[in-house]
């Protein structure tokens, strides 16, 4: 027998409070390894998720300013194009090294003309394209666009005093009313929204492109890798990213991290305090135990190692369990967070087992100590 | 034949101003190698806390012990936890066995911080339990053992490292006569065997084993007796 079996035994013995110091770091460790699967994994879901909402890149034609004057009289400015885009473009896109990470190219064409007798902007897009470029649309009286069919943005709806199932007459041609947009407060509110063909037709602009909206999957790869790639097969066009968009995207994630850190911090305080509480308590009621082993022979440092050995047994089979525990729970409950292929992360457990022993073995030093600096006197008194 | 005990005094005062208590007032005196020393006296005239001080449990206020040629006063904490271990046995009224610990691993607890394989502590707590009339009951828990019989694996405890001296403290207030005179023949033995045993005792049966009686009162040695002298034969046992 030594003293890592005499911790032990004295553990056995004391069943009920060996449990009550380790269900602290158990609980600590179990939401610990927990929320930080959870949170790991839902990273990778609420960026697809926001990935999934909207574009984070547009490319666009590439422009320069010509200022126009004789002389010295000045006749202001216009933005020379250097390059056009074209439906052909889109394929070029979907050509490039990190091709894996776009989800959509979706282009767009603009032209300002007549609808029903009133200068309007129309915009066109795929019509199978419009749920998802833009997911926050809210259509009134219509569930989705197709050929010869135009939305209507709500002021634009307005001027042109047309709803749902009216009709709208631009170039001979009449189109069907198949909605109306619920106002955004963005400039499509103003606009007739059509297939982009329907558009292209109308200006009599086949395959031109006004821009392209791509949303990138960016969860693995930064933003601006797949910008460099678009702007190298597109030479002539100008790639931004959205920072707004990328930015918010991190800020979000960044923010769901860190609650989950929070939360995780301040379960496994309580589970260092329990600990600490806990053995605190045991040293109290051991005293007279402590006196006997002090007067066999029982150096401080050999007290210390015991009581820190008792706490080490505790702690690894409590940090351990929790662990397992954090892990079986969110493999279980990663469904309800949308998260659609759960799976068992390791770093976390491991992370956790290992906070969970040191925790512990923390929490144990100052009764440790206490029980260490026991006089021996004071403990024989109690005998 | 040396003083294996050396008193010169002593004084021991608990409390601070104004609650003062004096445990031990000045006392002194020798005791050589192989005595048998029953200590006396009335209900706080000192007996336990000049056991303590023998032991090494607490340094006294005043005055110098001298334990086989160490100063306890000088002696470090862990220099006093290892003279324990190596030179002096408790053996305590209630036993004050690990309940959670079979009767041979109450026998090992003293060396559990030594690096001594298993199997050796072992065999050496079978051999001792063995000594004290054990032998077959190693594998008992105290709540498995008589009164007599727990306070006999506390003496093999005391004995594990085969200390110079033996401290008891009222080794059979706990047990009834005829068990209480097992115990006492069983230090009688051990005496007989060379070691120096110091008992604090209100058995008076306890006086027809010692070699020599001290009577303390009031903190200071009231009387300081022969019983027996050491080269005489020894007590019946």
């Amino acid at each position: 027998m030594n003293l890592r079996t005499l911790a032990w035994k004295n553990l056995l013995r004391r069943k009920s409070r060996a449990v009550f110091t380790g269900l602290g770091i158990f609980l600590g460790i179990a939401t610990f390894v927990a929320i930080s699967s959870i949170t790991s994994q839902m990273e990778g879901a609420v960026q697809d998720q926001l990935d999934r909402f909207g574009a984070n890149i547009v490319v666009s034609p590439r422009t320069e300013k010509l200022s126009i004057g004789f002389g010295d009289i000045a006749l202001g400015g216009t933005e020379v194009a250097h390059s056009r885009l074209t439906m052909a473009d889109k394929e070029r896109i979907a050509s490039i090294h990190h091709k894996d990470r776009i989800r959509s190219v979706v282009p767009f064409f603009m032209t300002g003309m007549g609808a029903s007798g009133k200068n309007i902007v129309w915009m066109g897009l795929p019509a199978a394209d419009v749920a998802g470029a833009r997911p926050w649309w809210k259509i009134q009286g219509g569930t989705g666009l197709k050929r010869g069919e135009v939305l209507l943005g709500a002021e634009a709806s307005a001027l042109l005093d047309k709803g749902t199932e009216g009709t709208v007459t631009a170039g001979n041609r009449l189109y069907r009313v198949a909605g109306v947009l619920q106002p955004t407060g963005e400039k499509e509110d103003g606009m007739v929204i059509a297939d982009i063909a329907d558009v292209q037709a109308l200006a009599k602009k086949p395959g031109a492109v006004t821009y392209f909206e791509v949303a990138a999957l960016c969860k693995e790869c930064p933003v601006e890798d797949i910008v460099v790639q678009i702007g190298k097969v597109l030479p002539g066009a100008r790639v931004s990213a959205i920072r707004q968009v990328v930015e918010s995207r991190k800020a979000a994630v960044d923010h769901l991290r860190r609650l989950g850190f929070g939360v995780s911090a301040i379960v496994l305080l309580i589970g260092g305090l329990m600990v600490l509480v806990t053995v605190m308590g045991g040293v109290q009621e051991r005293t007279r135990e402590i006196g006997v082993l002090r007067a066999v022979g029982f150096r401080k440092r050999s007290i210390f190692s015991l009581l820190f050995w008792e706490t080490g047994w505790v702690s690894l089979f409590s940090s351990l369990l929790g662990a397992g525990t954090g892990i079986a729970v969110a493999y279980l409950a990663s469904p309800a967070f949308g998260i659609e292929h759960p799976a068992i992360v390791l770093p976390p457990a491991v992370f956790g087992a290992v906070a969970g022993l040191t925790l512990g073995l923390l929490g144990a030093i100052p009764p440790a100590r206490r029980a260490a600096a026991l006089s021996p006197t004071e403990a024989i008194r109690s005998l | 034949m040396e003083p294996i005990i050396q008193l010169n005094d002593v004084s021991m005062v608990y409390g601070g101003n104004g609650t003062r208590a004096t445990a031990l007032a000045g006392i002194s005196f020798e005791i050589r190698q192989g005595e048998y020393v029953a200590i006396t006296g009335e209900s706080g005239a000192g007996k336990s806390t000049l056991l303590t001080i023998l032991g090494g449990l607490q340094v006294p206020t005043e005055g110098a012990v001298r334990i086989g040629g160490a100063d306890l006063s000088a002696l470090p904490a862990d220099g006093l936890a290892d003279f324990r271990r190596k030179t002096i046995g408790f053996v305590f009224q209630a036993y004050h066995l690990l309940p959670y610990l079979t009767a041979r691993e109450n026998v090992i607890v003293p060396m559990s911080p030594e690096r001594v394989p298993s199997r050796e502590k072992a065999s050496l707590a079978n051999a001792l339990l063995a000594s004290v009339g054990l032998a077959g009951k190693e594998g008992r828990l105290p709540s498995q053992l008589s009164g007599g019989e727990s306070q006999r694996v506390a003496i093999a405890r005391a004995l594990v490292h085969d200390p110079s001296v033996l401290l008891a403290d009222e080794p059979t207030g706990n047990l009834d006569s005829a068990t209480g005179e097992q115990i006492l023949d069983l230090f009688a033995s051990l005496h007989a065997r060379g070691k120096t045993v110091l008992m604090v005792t209100h058995n008076p049966a306890n006086l027809a084993r010692a070699t020599r009686s001290l009577r303390l009162r009031d903190g200071r040695v009231e009387e300081d007796r022969l019983l027996r002298s050491l080269l005489s034969e020894p007590a019946a046992v």
